[in-house]
């Protein structure tokens, strides 16, 4: 089934849809209401200063956070992915990503892998360390891995599955410039068939992306 | 506004009354008066128990924080309330049968209920964010609500309860004077 | 799309596949849990000694030494995935409710493990008569079926809270008090020659309404 879904993300466009989506953490921070739509194949960026709320919004999008308001919907090929299938579609990955530390790198791919039940777990999880330049040190544990590599891993995770759609937030982070290029790498690739939404402050990150949205304020200052 | 008012008087005028006016139920006598304390207590206890309930039942299906605040309000009375009916009960208990605790049926009832408001309230002091509070106090009134029916099961009801049930028949009729009736 | 039926039963045993590989790595919440229920006993038959046919007594001690056990070591599934911050990986792979029915079997695995240990200890340190053992093991199988849904449940609750150990007892406990009753009535019973079926019932009952009422509320879990 899941083979099925792969194939269809080559024909399929997947398109993300927000309605007036807002949230609020506490008095004074959060998300202000933002409404888009974005279709891929492409790639688009949500940018702000700190505090603006995207990763807010990419959890969101990711199916992470249920918002305080307004609707976020995700689509393929015209037809709305439920959300329990949203998991499937989308491909997360931010620097609060953590691993589980008592298994090596494959076997938290490998964990990932049969919990989204792909049909073959092993070559997924093969696949996708080596696209991130992780194929030596799949046995080794994630503690024992520098920052930047502890960042690839977190994008091995987001392509494990291929999914449709990626949600990258600062993607960037702790790489070199050779991290940098592998980030650029994935991001060209997914383009081709899908969509890649990247949360951002570096302009170096966002540059490539087509549509963008700039996300103002410090977020939500009393009930909205 | 005037509903308050005449609320708060009514109130006031039951508890005086309680003491000074009431009649004395026979075998009772002065332990009467507790009662207009410890069975409204009881009562409302029970029932801001389960208005705390059907709220965050709600508020997990409509998802309205009015829901929360509703359940939140609810159970801070009833604890209230349920203290109120425990310590009552209890002084009673010791005036009439000569001790304090006995895991009658009702005192057991009484008290499992306060415990599921400490439990909850203590729930909701343990959680900052709005949204994330009102929803895993929510979650834990929804389980708390399965587990309490069960309570009627397993306290038996046939064994003798030191509770005065001559006052209220297994019938429908309630055989109170009039007077405390009215209190 | 995947079925929902079978992604999600391969979701819960990916999860319980790691949290048994995860708890054999480290071993640390079992040791405790074992050292804890082994201590209490300890304690019990020290102050007590042999009740030889005390049969209400020992009815009561016995689940209260489990209790016991089973608060301080239960939680301990949801609370380490919050201290190593894996909760969000977790979350992208599995939807919820698996993760949480994933969990669950595994803390009636542990708590079985548990009761292999600490009943046989028991029966041997207190004394009491010889237990007619289909009764007393289906009491104590439905009892402790009980004991870990309603321990799931609040530990899922509580491990995104501020509190720990002492509020999980507090807030399990109006859960457990029904089940506590009944289990520690049945165990007397049968060690008095009385039909336990009343008990049983009542705890396979309570049992399939914690474990109903857990698998509605489980998708509310983690909504932030």
């Amino acid at each position: 089934m899941s083979a099925a879904l792969q194939s269809a993300t080559g024909a399929e466009r997947p398109s993300i849809a927000a309605t007036g989506v807002w949230h609020r953490y506490g008095p004074g921070r959060g998300l202000q209401p933002v409404s888009f739509e974005w279709s891929g194949p492409s790639v688009a960026a949500v940018t702000g200063a700190n505090g603006s709320g995207k990763s807010t919004l990419l959890k969101v999008l990711a199916g992470l956070l249920a918002p305080s308001g307004g609707t976020a919907t995700l689509s393929i090929g015209g037809s709305v992915v439920p959300d329990r299938a949203r998991r499937r579609c989308v491909g997360y990955a931010s620097p609060d990503l953590m691993f589980y530390d008592e298994l090596s790198c494959a076997e938290n791919l490998a964990f990932a892998g049969e919990a989204l039940g792909l049909p073959d777990v092993r070559g997924a999880f093969t696949a996708a360390l080596d696209q991130v330049g992780l194929g030596g040190v799949a046995g080794d544990r994630p503690a024992a891995l520098s920052s930047g590599m502890q960042q690839r891993l977190r994008l091995a995770l987001a392509l494990l599955h291929r999914p449709a759609v990626l949600l990258l937030d600062e993607p960037s982070s702790h790489m070199d410039d050779e991290g940098r290029d592998l980030v650029a790498r994935v991001v060209e690739h997914q383009r081709r068939t899908g969509l890649v939404v990247i949360a951002s402050n570096d302009e170096r990150e966002w540059t490539v992306a087509e549509q963008r949205i700039e996300l103002r304020g410090r977020g939500l200052g009393g009930a909205a | 506004m005037i509903w308050r008012g005449l609320l708060l008087l009514w109130m006031a005028v039951s508890m005086v009354a309680a003491f000074t006016w009431a009649p004395l139920v026979p075998g009772l006598e002065e332990t009467t008066r507790v009662l207009y304390f410890h069975i409204p207590a009881a009562w409302l206890s029970v029932v801001g128990l389960a208005w705390s309930m059907v709220h965050s039942v709600l508020y997990l299906v409509r998802r309205r924080i009015e829901h929360d605040d509703h359940a939140a309000a609810a159970a801070e009375l009833g604890l209230l309330f349920c203290v109120v009916a425990t310590v009552s009960g209890s002084v009673w208990a010791k005036a009439v049968w000569h001790s304090y605790w006995n895991w009658d049926p009702r005192e057991t009832s009484i008290f499992f209920i306060l415990l599921i408001y400490g439990a909850y309230l203590a729930l909701r002091s343990a959680i900052e964010g709005e949204e994330r509070r009102a929803r895993l106090a929510a979650i834990y009134s929804a389980a708390a609500f399965v587990t309490v029916p069960f309570l009627v099961f397993v306290v038996p009801r046939i064994y003798f309860s030191l509770h005065p049930d001559p006052l209220i028949n297994p019938g429908v009729k309630i055989e109170m004077d009039p007077r405390i009736r009215s209190g | 799309m995947p079925s929902n039926g079978s992604s999600s039963a391969a979701a819960v045993w990916a999860v319980l596949r790691k949290e048994c590989r995860s708890e054999w790595r480290t071993r640390y919440g079992l040791n405790a849990a074992l050292l804890f229920a082994v201590t209490t006993l300890t304690a019990v038959s020290f102050a007590i000694g042999r009740l030889a046919n005390r049969t209400d007594l020992l009815a009561a001690l016995l689940w209260i030494v489990l209790l016991f056990a089973a608060l301080a070591s239960l939680s301990h599934a949801f609370v380490r995935e919050v201290e190593g911050r894996t909760l969000l990986l977790l979350r992208l792979v599995a939807s919820p409710t698996a993760i949480a029915v994933g969990k669950l079997v595994f803390n009636l695995l542990f708590l079985a493990v548990l009761e292999l240990v600490t009943v046989p200890m028991f029966l041997v340190l207190m004394g009491g008569p010889a237990p007619r053992w289909g009764a007393f093991l289906g009491i104590l199988a439905l009892g402790s079926l009980a004991l870990a849904g309603c321990a799931t449940l609040v530990g899922a609750v509580i491990s995104q809270t501020r509190g720990r150990g002492a509020l999980f007892a507090g807030v399990s406990f109006p859960l457990l008090l029904p089940m506590l009753a009944a289990a520690v009535s049945g165990t007397r019973a049968q060690w008095e020659g009385n039909p336990v079926g009343g008990q049983a019932r009542l705890l396979a009952a309570y049992a399939a309404a914690v474990l109903g009422a857990s698998l509605l509320l489980y998708d509310r879990l983690w909504e932030d």
